[in-house]
């Protein structure tokens, strides 16, 4: 059994360059997806997707003079690079019908492009709208954790490619250790509005993939709440056997009750 | 992404406050800031606005937190053709239990097996990689309501062409034999048409899209009681408007919608706007119209009406409870693309 | 850099940034454009120190800092005036650094005069050849010098080279004030210069509040110090200006005057630009110098006889008393054995300068068709270099062109598919130029070196052979050089001599003949020419002709057969020693005998570097000593001693014939002795100082009908324009917009604006603006962001308008080219165009297309005010 491994993504460390994005296409070979200017700051690739398995956000807030970004007291234009989170319990694992989606030896999910059939279904169960299908290929994809490279004992291409080591990847308890440290210092140094991000409480049971980020996770479109959509399914099937239940005795009655012409 | 799907983006912000508001509301926030060293938040529509901006209130940029389903036409179709093919099993094997007429168990057995052989190709061509379809079959995976599902589609199949068959060859070579072929395949068909009906609720309920998510608890019911609607009325639109077991069904599925749709109405949680605004609330309130309280006044009406008549009005409920329950399931499929489309955080999640 | 310490080129490694306790940005924008070495801005900042960056745009790099300040573009001098102000009139300096390592103790001539004196001119204006006499900026008592060696640059000189005549010749002759009270003292003369750069002034030239000026002022000189140091960082958003060079001078005089030269986690770090800039100074592709910064010999003045250049460009006193030894060196490298005594190494061979082959100055010539073919090798001006219309109607007038390329780039395709040919001003079937397009293998389709920003040599192998017919520049240079010769040997006549002389006799190897890099490197490293034996380091050349060596300060580079430094691969400590070979002698930290105290020990335990070890009696440290190793810090040169022991032991910056870094620099420069505020070519409000003289007096704007400029003030472009780089795309795009990972990142031209100035002009986010300088009229995708803000100056808003300029017509991204706004214009030093600060207007919606481009264009040239 190999350690498992996680990535700490710190956006206080982080220079917006892209070259995580660039470097995980590289090396897993994606195409690009379309040549379109968004506006939205400097952020043109917009989300995670089939072929943008690494995506840096940037968000803006009116600077002060004298204040640069790592002011504690103003955040002004920071950035943050985002992943499949790994998750701890993953909807898209949970929800696959072909057992496409595994765990790794590594801890990460991973799915096996041999196997996934394109049903989709992963797509909807992901909390984080990370995972998408290719519609020209077919099947679905997400960051695979670097898999070949860690079977190869090599640093994913992300973190690799990373000249400021904003993302940080190793074990998991010593990168929680570490993220947890890196915290307390930031708070030290009066950033107060650094937090971690790494929803353990919620039936995620927390993530393979953490971030330090400034403000609110929500402007992130880190979700406060995620839920993994399989915790409904008891629920689901109980409504379901009422939904059974209903139409067959409603049946039932109606031909006990109506005649036999 | 879509240069165009951008151009919505930017187009969808808020209107722009007038200038004097604008300029006012930048003083205001330089003024905070030299006063408090801080400013909390964006907040302000810029000159220049619209300005996507990254805050609490819209997410990332207004851009969805959620993938929208990549479900294509075949998916709705397939829920309620599967919907209605089972709800027809059920039919079918009540029908024969309690001795109905030949040729309303005979019909009833076709429109099951029509659709028991229609869903799994619906199926099949929506997959990515269709040639791919029996590697669902290489794992059981009880959390996954995919996967359960997919062994209750498979599982629907045989006895309900079975059932048919033997149903149809009764009618030239009478004997025990068939008989009771039809009545086992014909009982385990309707077993699995219950699940039929109803596994597709808990399908798209156990998602993180949230209109789906939000109502988990009524959507198997939901679609349940659609596709009874949609069973009995194609039954019925065969030449069984008189039956008055099928018109009794006929009357509890439409009166199990309107309460459901008014449920549906009522709920204040802003994560059903799209059950109710744009052209998923247009489709799938129509979808509930036809399905619930229009067949259902139309069937009250045709039971006060002449026999000729009354036939007229129930063709024409049956006719719409067809639609409807089509309308509804493509209806609740695009709520989920919109669902999907507004997740940018607090606009549609309560998290 | 080159006149404040003696060598042009960064004074510190980037990894020595980690050891700051305050960097200070200004004029690049690090984290974007040297993410790499950026990772030690980081390690500096994680160790507590302050990051400062100055930068009229809040950049990724401002986000990185701690401390942010907006200054308008072109406002440099004013700005870094102030600091300057601020440390004198606190008394911030380090005393006993600026006694003994500068020359703020040298005593003046009575004679020289200030701007402040003469309305915005140094002494020595001659008002009609716009140019300078440096004669008046001499130390006192220093002799006038004969004619044929005067100071002072040839006028068509770019100031690349160590071209300066003995001024500062006799060191013993100075007179020197310790105490430092004389009136006319350096130091006294720079408090004097400085004293209207108060705070006050500061907010009003460069915009920026007082307050937060003050802030910046107070960090970064209390971080500097015995105990402390404080670096800076700059590239093009300072050298791109027309007085791009002064602003890099008063940045060297606040860093000598806060002790921050030579010491670690000091230093100033000129960031450069391309893979191997720095690599293409030292071996230049410039017109003006020869390799090792020998200047190139002019037609006019100095170029005579060896002699006579010899004796114009050697110094009596400090290392460039071995300027002979180098340049003979170098002759015999390139001319072998037809290179001897008699014919002086054939120095009568070297091609002389007969004017301004500068880029700019070859480009107008071209234009004016004077040109009849042109290599463009790793370029692309059509989209890179100032006033693009310019750039490719005078490609249009060439008989030849060669481009050599990965991809057909916008300068070979201007033919076809350019903005000439769009709105009609070209025709393909009218232009008669022979374009021949070759394709080029990439730096890991061939072996060679790089030389990065601080002076590494770094060596890299072949990972893959070249596809088809793409050749490496060696292969390509090598076989253009032999085949010429052949040519050259069956006519012998008078003007092939140097080209018959030439060695050019590199081993091939492989199918296509390749040139073996090694034998190249070893050429360089410079060997003995009797048994060809590789010499070990440049002290050992010399001038008799038993030496040769193709670039001196690289020497040591490959000292024995098989050893080639730059190769090296396992770094053994923090400054990088035995990764690739720092020049010179691998010295990562230059003039780092400043970190110890005169008396030799190091300033402080937590700064020591390189110091005076009394029991071995040699200078030992973390550093290869960038002084004489075994010279001890007591030495004092007696009246007579030559060359470098004329050096005393306390003098660091062994460069320069008096051994001191320079405050005031009295000659090697076109534009002053020190460094004053002007405004911009194109600006947008008066010269607060001089409003007389608007902009840098010697600075040219090349002004022609088809390189206009507006007038003083213009009112129809009230806008600053500035232009710079995304960390997603490289340069002219060449390389990054034919990439879909890069084009997708970055797909499109955008313009920054903030929302008060969309405000004004009523354009909203996202939509187009079109964009006019007196130049061009392009169009952009608008940006309005709080990143940029206006500045109050001289009492009103000004609003500034930020392009990155990486566009053109071809490739995945396309973009209209910001360069056709810029106006060819040469700082005088240097020769290097202004792209920072500029003026234009704008206006909402596209621009109109084709003919109608121009024709908006020309209307509103005609626009009277
Ligand atoms: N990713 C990437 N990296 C690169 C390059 C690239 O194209 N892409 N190019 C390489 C090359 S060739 C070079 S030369 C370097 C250049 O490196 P930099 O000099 O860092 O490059 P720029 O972005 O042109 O300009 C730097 C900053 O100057 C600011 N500026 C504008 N006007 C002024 C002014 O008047 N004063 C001051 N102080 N600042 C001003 C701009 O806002 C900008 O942030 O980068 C190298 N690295
Ligand atoms: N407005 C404005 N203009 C500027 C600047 C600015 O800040 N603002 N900055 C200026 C600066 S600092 C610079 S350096 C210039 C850069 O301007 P250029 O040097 O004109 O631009 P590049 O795109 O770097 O051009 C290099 C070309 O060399 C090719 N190439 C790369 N490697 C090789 C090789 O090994 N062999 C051959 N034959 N070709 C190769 C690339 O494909 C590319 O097309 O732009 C200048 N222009
Ligand atoms: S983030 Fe989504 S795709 Fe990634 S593991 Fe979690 S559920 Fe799966
Ligand atoms: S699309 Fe592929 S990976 Fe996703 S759930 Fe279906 S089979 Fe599994
Ligand atoms: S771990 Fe590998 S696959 Fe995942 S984002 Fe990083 S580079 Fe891409
Ligand atoms: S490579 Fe590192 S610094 Fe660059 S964007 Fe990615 S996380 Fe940030
Ligand atoms: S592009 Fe190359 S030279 Fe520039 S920072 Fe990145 S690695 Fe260094
Ligand atoms: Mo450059």
């Amino acid at each position: 059994m190999s350690a498992t491994t996680a990535f700490l993504t710190d956006s206080t460390l982080c220079i917006g360059c892209k070259a995580c994005e660039v470097a995980c296409k590289e090396w897993n070979n994606l195409g690009d997806d379309g040549l379109a200017w968004t506006g939205f700051s400097y952020d043109n690739t917009a989300e995670l997707g089939h072929s943008t398995w690494r995506h840096v956000k940037f968000v803006e807030h009116p600077p002060e003079i004298g204040h640069g970004g790592n002011s504690p007291e103003v955040s002004s234009w920071t950035f943050s690079s985002d992943v499949c989170k790994h998750c701890e319990e993953a909807g898209c694992l949970e929800a696959c019908p072909t057992g496409s989606i595994v765990r790794t030896e590594f801890g990460g999910v991973y799915v096996q492009p041999d196997i996934c059939n394109g049903c989709s279904y992963c797509v909807v169960a992901c909390p984080f709208g990370v995972v998408q299908r290719n519609k020209e290929d077919g099947r679905a994809f997400k960051c695979t954790f670097c898999y070949d490279r860690q079977k190869a004992g090599l640093t994913p291409a992300c973190a690799h490619a990373c000249p400021t080591e904003s993302i940080k990847f190793g074990e998991i308890e010593q990168l929680r250790a570490e993220a947890e440290r890196r915290l307390a210092k930031l708070k030290e140094s009066g950033m107060n509005d650094a937090v971690l991000y790494d929803p353990k409480e919620t039936s995620v049971r927390g993530t393979h993939a953490f971030f330090l980020t400034r403000g609110d996770p929500r402007q992130y479109n880190l979700p406060l709440k995620p839920e993994v959509p399989t915790i409904y399914t008891k629920q689901g099937w109980k409504s379901a056997a009422i939904g059974a239940g209903v139409l067959a005795a409603a049946t039932m009655l109606a031909f006990i009750a109506g005649d036999n012409r | 992404m879509k240069d165009s799907a951008l151009r919505e983006q930017l187009r969808s912000e808020p209107a722009e406050p007038s200038l004097p508001q604008r300029v006012h509301r930048l003083e205001e926030i330089r003024r905070e800031a030299a006063h408090t060293g801080r400013v909390e938040g964006v907040g302000v529509r810029l000159a220049g606005a619209p300005i996507p901006v990254a805050s609490v209130e819209t997410g990332y940029y207004g851009l969805p937190l959620l993938k929208e389903p990549q479900w294509s036409w075949e998916i709705p179709v397939y829920f309620f053709v599967g919907g209605a093919a089972g709800a027809a099993a059920v039919i079918a094997e009540f029908a024969q239990m309690s001795g109905a007429q030949t040729e309303l168990v005979r019909d009833a057995r076709t429109v099951a097996a029509v659709g028991a052989l229609l869903s799994p190709a619906l199926l099949v061509s929506d997959l990515g990689v269709p040639s791919r379809f029996l590697n669902m079959l290489r794992v059981f995976k009880v959390q996954s309501p995919m996967s359960v599902g997919v062994y209750i589609v498979s599982a629907f199949g045989p006895p309900s062409v079975l059932a048919m068959i033997a149903n149809r060859l009764r009618g030239r070579m009478p004997g025990m034999m068939l008989k009771m072929i039809e009545s086992s395949a014909g009982l385990f068909s309707a077993l699995c048409g219950l699940g039929m009906a109803t596994y597709t609720g808990v399908l798209i309920g156990a998602t993180a899209i949230p209109v789906w998510n939000k109502n988990i608890d009524s959507l198997p019911i939901h679609f349940a009681l659609s596709g009874l609607a949609a069973g009995t009325a194609a039954i019925q639109l065969m030449g069984h408007e008189e039956s008055r077991a099928l018109n009794l069904l006929g009357l509890v599925a439409s009166a199990g919608e309107s309460l459901i749709g008014v449920k549906l109405e009522k709920a204040p949680s802003p994560a059903n706007a799209p059950l109710k605004k744009g052209t998923s609330g247009l489709i799938t309130r129509a979808g509930g119209l036809l399905t619930g309280p229009l067949p259902l006044a139309l069937r009250i009406a045709a039971a006060f009406a002449g026999e000729r008549r009354s036939k007229q009005i129930i063709r024409m409920a049956a006719a719409s409870s067809l639609a409807g329950s089509l309308l509804t399931r493509v209806g609740w499929v695009r709520a989920g693309h919109r669902s999907a489309q507004q997740s940018n955080t607090a606009a549609s999640r309560e998290f | 850099m080159g006149t404040s310490f003696g060598r042009g080129g960064a004074t510190t490694a980037q990894q020595d940034l980690a050891n700051s306790d305050a960097i200070l940005i200004m004029g690049s924008s690090m984290a974007e454009n040297h993410p790499v070495g950026f990772q030690w801005v980081i390690e500096a900042r994680k160790r507590g120190a302050t990051i400062i960056h100055v930068d009229p745009r809040f950049t990724r790099t401002s986000a990185m800092a701690d401390i942010w300040v907006p200054m308008r573009s072109g406002s440099d001098v004013a700005f870094l005036g102030g600091l300057i102000h601020y440390v004198l009139e606190q008394g911030k300096e380090f005393r006993e650094y600026v006694v003994h390592y500068t020359n703020a103790a040298t005593i003046l001539r009575d004679d020289v005069k200030l701007p402040d004196d003469l309305a915005g001119i140094f002494s020595g204006w001659d008002e009609e050849n716009k140019k300078y006499s440096p004669e008046t900026w001499l130390y006192k008592d220093e002799d006038p010098k004969p004619d044929a060696i005067k100071p002072g640059h040839a006028t068509a000189g770019g100031g690349h080279g160590k071209d300066r005549g003995g001024e500062a010749g006799d060191a013993t002759k100075h007179e020197t004030d310790p105490t430092l009270q004389h009136p006319n003292c350096v130091f006294n003369v720079l408090k004097r210069h400085f004293a209207r750069y108060t705070p006050e002034f500061v907010e009003d030239v460069c915009g920026v509040p007082k307050e937060q000026f003050l802030k910046v002022a107070e960090v970064f000189s209390n971080a500097s110090g015995p105990e402390k140091t404080a670096a800076i960082c700059y590239a093009v958003g300072w050298t791109q200006h027309s007085n791009g060079v002064q602003i890099i001078r008063a940045a060297a005089i606040l860093q000598l005057l806060l002790g921050n030269i030579g010491r670690p986690g000091g230093g100033i770090l000129a960031l450069r630009g391309h893979a191997s800039i720095q690599g293409s100074t030292d071996i230049p592709t410039l017109y003006d110098i020869l390799p090792g910064y020998l200047p190139m010999p002019f037609w006019e003045s100095d170029a005579h006889t060896l002699d006579e250049y010899v004796k114009r460009h050697r110094s009596n006193s400090g290392w460039w008393s071995n300027f002979e030894k180098y340049i003979v060196s170098l002759l015999k490298a390139w001319y072998g054995s037809a290179a001897t005594k008699d014919n002086e190494f054939g120095f009568r061979w070297l091609p002389r300068v007969t004017g301004d082959h500068s880029e700019s100055g070859y480009w107008l010539d071209m234009q004016d068709g004077k040109m009849e073919g042109l290599f463009v090798m790793g370029q692309n001006p059509a989209v890179g270099a100032a006033n693009g219309r310019l750039q490719r109607t005078a490609l249009s007038k060439l008989k030849w062109l060669v481009v050599r390329d990965f991809v057909e780039t916008e300068t070979a395709s201007f033919w076809h598919d350019s903005q000439e040919i769009e709105n009609g001003e070209l025709k393909t079937e009218d232009i008669a130029t022979e374009i021949f397009f070759f394709p080029a293998a990439s730096h890991v389709e061939k072996e060679g070196s790089f030389t990065n920003t601080q002076r590494l040599i770094q060596y890299h192998e072949k990972a893959i052979e070249p596809p088809e017919d793409c050749r490496s520049e060696t292969w390509f240079l090598y076989h253009l050089g032999r085949r010429l010769k052949e040519k050259a040997k069956a006519e012998p006549i008078a003007r092939n001599a140097g080209l018959n002389a030439l060695t050019w006799d590199y081993p091939t190897e492989g199918p296509i003949r390749e040139p073996v890099v090694d034998a190249i490197v070893s050429e360089i490293n410079g060997y003995k020419t009797a048994s060809g034996e590789l010499v070990r380091e440049y002290t050992e050349l010399e001038a008799d002709g038993s030496t040769a060596c193709g670039c001196w300060i690289y020497s040591g580079v490959h000292p024995k057969p098989g050893h080639n430094l730059a190769n090296q691969r396992k770094p053994k400590d923090y400054l990088g020693h035995g990764w690739g070979f720092c020049w010179p002698s691998d010295r990562r930290i230059l003039y780092n005998r400043a970190s110890a105290r005169p008396d030799g020990k190091p300033w402080s335990e937590r700064k020591k570097l390189v110091w005076w070890d009394e029991s071995k009696r040699q200078w030992t440290g973390q550093d290869v000593p960038d002084f004489g190793k075994e010279t001890p810090p007591d030495y004092r040169p007696d009246r007579k001693a030559e060359g470098i022991k004329r050096i005393a032991g306390d003098q660091p910056f062994i460069m320069h014939p008096d051994g001191v870094g320079w405050l005031w620099v009295s000659s090697g420069l076109k534009d002053g002795p020190l460094p004053t505020h002007y405004e911009p070519l194109e600006a947008v409000v008066e010269n607060r100082l001089y409003p007389q003289r608007a902009s840098n007096p010697p600075a040219e704007k090349k002004q022609r009908p088809d390189n206009p400029y507006g007038y003083s003030l213009d009112k129809r472009f009230p806008y600053i324009l500035t232009t710079y780089r995304l960390t997603e795309h490289h340069t002219a795009g060449g390389m990054s917009r034919s990439l879909p990972h890069l084009s997708e990142l970055q797909p499109e031209l955008f313009c920054e604006i903030s929302p008060e100035m969309a405000n004004e002009i009523g354009i909203r986010h996202g939509e187009y603006a079109t964009i006019m300088s007196p130049r061009g009229i392009i169009e952009a995708r608008a940006m309005i962001t709080s990143r940029m803000r206006p500045l109050k100056v001289q009492g009103r808003w000004v609003h500034e308008v930020g392009l990155p300029y990486h566009w053109g017509r071809r490739g995945l991204a396309k973009g209209d080219t910001v360069n056709d706004l810029l106006a060819i214009s040469e700082e005088p030093n240097v020769r290097i165009m202004e792209t920072k600060a500029l003026v234009c207007d704008i206006r909402p919606g596209r621009r109109p297309r084709g003919k109608a481009a121009l024709d908006e264009l020309n209307a509103k040239m005609r626009q009277t005010a």
